[in-house]
């Protein structure tokens, strides 16, 4: 008899979207009110960007408003060069975002007005958090699992964990590692850049990741019999 | 009842929604609004309430009534928030209070979360007796006229919370102010899957060619809905492309404009064969449903739009749809992913042109339209969202919720 091996819950989380009813027009009252807001709203227009399904060149709400709205490529490019998991708290990456719109609005002082109805919306998010009824005892249900739950729910283990556990680290890689012992498999997870990708994309490289563990699994017990 | 949008809603939608209706379940919600049909507010209500009960929640709709003058001030009110400069007295305010205050004797107003909608029955607000209160504000008051929007004011903050939904419509307000958008009820009449001999009895006794591709277009026949924009970037289309043009809407009864605008549509038509305006009787839902999934490309080039779920409706029938960048519309259609998003004439024939020579880019769109409705516009979002702000009003100061 081995281990008894810690199964695995699957979460989900549901974000309710609130206003701050706070609005910017141009540069400067962006920054302004970047400084100003609460935690919960750079976590949003940051984090939460990965939410998204449709993510095309921008990695966050502000740099996609300085791009689109406002036609600020080159703040745009440098907004979406910011990956809010290199920060540990959301005051360092507020401290980061206030910089590279300080350097810019020093370097280009007189920033464009957004169109009318165009202005950056603050808003900020009550997250909700609910198992969904799925418990996985080893690699093949996860697998199954994992292409079967819904974006929130990866979203949930691999993106919001990173905050929740610290150290960059995903609430699956983190199982593999300690409830199955394969570090390896881990690693690899853990080496997918959350940055650069969508919920989906995630879902596929995990998938992958775990379809290559297991058909290796199964040739070795093929060469043992 | 919530069974049957299994294997069509997001599964956590509806395991959340299970979830509140366990902590919520045997309570009272009710809403009020101003018409029991006519209108997105009546008609998601209509289907709302049924699934609530469902699961186990006590929801009651009940309407106020009100005489001619009152219809007439809130007709006036809306439009005020809309931005028009309109007069409003204050013998017309306190007739609004008043109304309201007849209706309160007559309504149980008793509940333990109320959802108040739109103007008409704001005031209502001051008759509260427990619960958590919100209205729910259906109309763009981004810019609103600020004599009428300082008014209203007063009744809107004395409500618990506000729902808005986009963004852009909220302001700056002391109170808590939720993002919920419309949506959508897959299984309406005038969203239900229909099957191929339904949707071609209807283009047989509409009179509509089943030989060549459908640009369709949904709307009331009103300027901001730029019907003749529509006919002139379809006639930039047929110089190169087949295709018919069917314009869709009801009479306009209720609105002088309308019919004039009709007039106009039917005259730069200039009796076009393979343009075919068709008006529909009031609740012709199946009718709109078969032509939305006989079309091969939707169109909803609005100048001004409140949310525009007619968008949300062809997208869910996996249709590539071309809107104007207006109110809700962005945040329907993602641009180049899920549809198209046009500022000019020239910029909807393009596109509908791009879309006809490329059938399967027409496809991959309408798919991930779809999807994306599926996600984000169906019913059991909007109720999911409803119970879940009454539960975060109920536990305020928290912004993670854990069941």
């Amino acid at each position: 008899m081995g281990n008894m091996i810690e199964g695995f819950e699957f979460k989900q989380c549901i974000s309710i979207l609130k206003s701050t009813g706070k609005k910017a027009g141009n540069l400067h009252a962006l920054k302004d009110l970047i400084a100003q807001v609460s935690d919960d709203s750079i976590f949003h227009h940051t984090y939460q960007y990965f939410l998204k399904e449709h993510i095309l060149e921008y990695t966050n709400d502000f740099a996609h408003w300085a791009g689109e709205s406002l036609e600020e490529r080159s703040l745009a490019e440098q907004l979406s060069n910011i990956d809010p998991y290199e920060y540990d708290s959301t005051s360092d990456l507020r401290k980061e975002l206030l910089s590279v719109i300080g350097n810019y609005i020093e370097r280009f002082p007189e920033p464009r007005e957004a169109m009318r109805g165009d202005e950056f919306y603050f808003n900020e998010t009550i997250t909700l958090i609910f198992p969904i009824g799925i418990r996985v005892k080893n690699l093949a249900e996860f697998l199954m699992a994992i292409k079967f739950v819904d974006a929130g729910s990866i979203y949930y283990h691999f993106y919001e964990a990173r905050m929740r556990v610290g150290g960059g680290i995903d609430d699956f890689s983190k199982w593999i590692e300690e409830s199955l012992d394969k570090k390896g498999l881990a690693e690899r997870i853990r080496a997918i850049d959350p940055f650069m990708h969508n919920t989906e994309d995630i879902r596929r490289h995990i998938a992958e990741q775990i379809e290559k563990e297991l058909r290796g699994d199964m040739e070795v017990m093929g060469v043992e019999e | 009842m919530i069974n049957q949008y299994n294997g069509i809603s997001p599964k956590g939608d509806l395991l959340l929604l299970q979830r509140l209706a366990r902590v919520l379940g045997g309570r009272s919600f009710l809403h009020v609004n101003s018409t029991r049909e006519g209108g997105g507010v009546a008609e998601i209500l209509q289907r709302m309430i049924p699934i609530l009960q469902g699961l186990g929640i006590d929801a009651r709709w009940e309407v106020i009534s009100g005489d001619e003058q009152f219809f007439e001030m809130t007709k006036k009110v809306h439009n005020a928030l809309q931005g028009n400069k309109e007069t409003v007295t204050d013998a017309m305010w306190q007739h609004h209070f008043e109304i309201n205050r007849q209706n309160a004797a007559n309504i149980d107003l008793d509940a333990d979360a109320v959802i108040i909608h739109d103007p008409q029955p704001g005031p209502l607000v001051e008759f509260k007796k427990k619960g958590v209160w919100i209205w729910r504000c259906h109309i763009d008051i981004s810019n609103p006229f600020r004599d009428v929007y300082n008014a209203l004011g007063r009744y809107a903050l004395k409500y618990d919370a506000i729902i808005f939904s986009v963004s852009k419509f909220a302001r700056a307000m002391n109170i808590d102010e939720f993002i919920i958008p419309p949506s959508i009820d897959p299984l309406s009449e005038k969203n239900r899957e229909l099957s191929d001999d339904e949707i071609s009895e209807t283009a047989k006794r509409l009179g509509i060619p089943a030989d060549r591709p459908i640009i369709l277009q949904v709307s009331r026949f009103d300027r901001f809905k730029d019907p003749l924009g529509v006919i002139k970037s379809y006639r930039m289309v047929k110089k190169y492309n087949d295709c018919v043009l069917v314009l869709a809407g009801s009479p306009a009864t209720d609105d002088p404009e309308g019919a004039a605008v009709l007039n106009e549509v039917k005259e730069f038509a200039a009796n076009d064969p393979d343009i075919h305006i068709l008006l529909l009787p009031p609740f012709s839902d199946r009718d709109i449903n078969a032509l939305q999934r006989m079309a091969f490309v939707v169109l909803q080039k609005s100048l001004k739009e409140g949310f525009g779920l007619t968008v949300a409706e062809a997208m869910w029938k996996g249709k590539p749809v071309i809107g104007g960048a207006v109110g809700g519309i962005p945040l329907q259609i993602v641009h180049g992913i899920t549809g198209f998003l046009v500022h000019s004439i020239e910029g909807a024939a393009f596109r509908i042109r791009q879309l006809l020579n490329t059938p399967e880019m027409a496809d991959a769109m309408g798919e991930r339209a779809k999807e994306f409705v599926r996600k984000n516009f169906l019913i059991t979002r909007q109720i999911r969202d409803y119970l879940s702000a009454w539960y975060i009003m109920e536990n305020k100061g928290k912004s993670i919720i854990e069941f």
